[in-house]
């Protein structure tokens, strides 16, 4: 490890040396988020559980619904992984393929992650881009809106809406995208009162630019840094939300599943002694929320050297 | 000071009413009533189990007497699902036990986060940071649902030095996993900020100054640069609050603590919505009161602040 580092501090040095000439504020980014060494990590991590959500299901035996018969009602003794009987990861408690159900949970997991971020990211980058624009009496209603809602403990609203409107995946979404947007709209409004009075949102008022379009087309491009690195941050917290919810099983329905349901069938068969049940679901889970967390923050100290 | 107290107050109470009007309406037009069985019901019957509970009232009214006997007597009138049980006795026999671990691992996440941050902080880039920082990373992304498994398996079933679930308000070894579960991401999260903004606080000017004129280190620390650096901490406790409370419901199924979660959550799935509601505006409201006292206490800290 002690190597590596120097390796790399070096041959960040030596970039930084090479590069005389003017460079944009991208291409330093781009340097500081490849000298981080979280962010670095953090890379591989997530091409391997993408290639895996991607492309698992071609190296499975068994299918995620099969039920395997061979090992059904004896899945302590015979439903270990195995590489013979096609079941590299076990099966779980109702002889169905591990491998194949945790390729699922992880296509659904990362789904739900991004979709609720992107849900996040438009819908806050619009209202507070709104309101920031707007400005006056409308801004101190909508973000005061805002204050009113983030207090509320939205866990609650959100299993309350699962249960009385059934559970549905557009249910989750709905509810997850809900709750994430708030964050983010506060942020997106302040830089959008700092970018407001610049000259050339200026120059678009002048030459007679509607409002609507001066946000979509001259302010939220501005924004995207922030945005981008904001919402890389939000995937993890999404996945977490709707693993906790698919916790306690309100979730993702069978025969869908997601990796915080994988987790909590293997949590309640612990006893059992199938503890590959409870670990490789895990395991994803955790080098996914690992590679989210750590390029987000590397994006947010590439973007902003100073905060750190 | 105290005008602003009365201005947070001011927007904490129409929030809170907000709360209980969006939740009672979700729960009237929410498809299927308390007393949709699976055996259909006859109509007089249901009639009749309506008028009972003021359910054919008009939305208006529910919504009224609902607050009403709420605020005036502090009702949250009774179960629909157990009919010789109110809200009030639900919810009396499991807060205590929710409340009792919940404050210990607040504490615990605050008191150790805080610490191993201002550790990693004062000896940065030095095997102590490393450790620190090593556990912060590891332990975010331990949330309560992963915790508690791992816990139960290694302290239960491989070691068996702890009881696997239940609650016992006189014997504390049921207490420890309840309380490691719940606090281990919040602590993580509590080190990270606290060691950044330490780092910041020390690097400044009057930490210097400090330093330049011949103060002792240690008197440098806890006078100078605790309580600057602890501004960000505070401001994050709220959330964690918040997460902490929704956590409770994951403590309460996986250990069996028989906590105030796992009324909500039996409720959730009985359609129980008179409990399910109380339960919401209870936390609802708890949360609201203690990010006011977080607001407070943050406007008491800085000096910078004009209320």
């Amino acid at each position: 490890m002690m190597i590596e580092q120097a390796k790399m501090q070096s041959l960040a040095d030596r970039m930084v040396q090479d590069d005389v000439k003017g460079r944009s504020p991208w291409a330093d980014a781009r340097k500081r988020f490849f000298r981080n060494k979280a962010a670095i990590v953090g890379l591989p991590l997530l091409v391997l559980v993408v290639l895996f959500a991607l492309f698992g299901e071609f190296f499975a035996v068994w299918s995620n619904e099969e039920l395997d018969f061979a090992v059904m009602g004896q899945v302590a003794q015979m439903g270990a992984p195995s590489i013979e009987n096609g079941h590299y990861f076990g099966t779980d408690d109702l002889g169905r393929d591990l491998f194949s159900r945790t390729v699922q949970g992880t296509q659904i997991s990362m789904m739900v992650g991004v979709v609720g971020a992107a849900i996040a990211m438009i819908v806050g980058t619009l209202y507070g881009a709104a309101a920031g624009f707007i400005g006056g009496r409308v801004d101190q209603i909508m973000m005061r809106l805002v204050d009113i809602l983030m207090s509320i403990p939205y866990m609650f609203v959100l299993i309350l809406m699962l249960v009385m409107f059934g559970r549905s995946i557009g249910m989750l979404f709905l509810g997850i995208g809900m709750i994430s947007w708030l964050e983010m709209s506060r942020i997106v409004r302040g830089q959008t009162l700092s970018l407001k009075n610049r000259e050339f949102i200026e120059a678009a008022r002048a030459t007679g630019v509607p409002g609507w379009k001066i946000i979509t087309r001259h302010i939220v491009p501005n924004l995207l840094g922030v945005v981008a690195v904001y919402a890389t941050l939000l995937v993890p917290l999404m996945i977490l939300t709707e693993s906790f919810i698919s916790f306690l099983g309100l979730g993702i329905q069978e025969p869908l599943t997601s990796l915080g349901a994988l987790i909590s069938e293997g949590a309640d068969t612990i006893t059992y002694g199938t503890i590959w049940q409870l670990a490789f679901p895990l395991f994803f889970f955790v080098i996914t929320l690992f590679a989210f967390f750590f390029i987000g923050d590397g994006l947010r100290d590439a973007l902003d050297p100073k905060d750190r | 000071m105290f005008a602003y107290v009365m201005r947070r107050l001011a927007v904490a109470i129409p929030t809170l009413l907000l709360l209980i009007i969006i939740s009672y309406i979700l729960m009237h037009f929410a498809p299927g009533g308390p007393f949709s069985k699976d055996r259909e019901v006859p109509a007089a019957v249901l009639a009749n189990l309506n008028a009972k509970y003021g359910l054919d009232d008009p939305l208006w009214k529910q919504i009224w007497d609902y607050l009403y006997g709420i605020v005036v007597h502090f009702d949250f009138g009774p179960s629909f699902v157990y009919p010789d049980l109110t809200v009030n006795q639900l919810i009396a026999k499991g807060f205590p036990v929710t409340l009792t671990y919940g404050i210990l691992s607040f504490l615990l996440a605050v008191l150790v986060g805080v610490m191993l941050g201002v550790t990693a902080a004062i000896w940065h880039n030095s095997w102590l940071d490393y450790l620190a920082v090593g556990i912060s990373i590891g332990a975010q992304v331990l949330p309560n649902f992963v915790m508690a498994p791992i816990l139960l398996l290694i302290f239960t079933l491989w070691y068996r030095l702890l009881p696997g679930g239940g609650w016992s308000f006189s014997d504390p070894t049921f207490w420890i996993m309840p309380i490691i579960a719940l606090a281990t991401s919040y602590m993580a999260s509590i080190t990270r900020i606290t060691r950044s903004s330490m780092l910041e606080v020390l690097g400044s000017n009057h930490i210097r100054t400090a330093r330049a004129k011949g103060m002792p280190e240690r008197r440098v620390i806890l006078r100078h640069a605790l309580k600057p650096a602890m501004l960000p901490v505070i401001s994050y406790l709220g959330p964690v609050f918040v997460s902490m409370i929704t956590g409770s419901v994951v403590i309460d199924m996986f250990f069996s603590t028989g906590g105030i979660g796992k009324s909500f959550v039996d409720s959730a799935l009985n359609r129980d919505y008179a409990v399910m509601m109380g339960v919401t505006i209870l936390l609802g409201t708890l949360t609201i009161l203690f990010n006011l006292l977080v607001d407070i206490l943050y406007v008491w800290i800085d000096p910078k602040i004009r209320y």
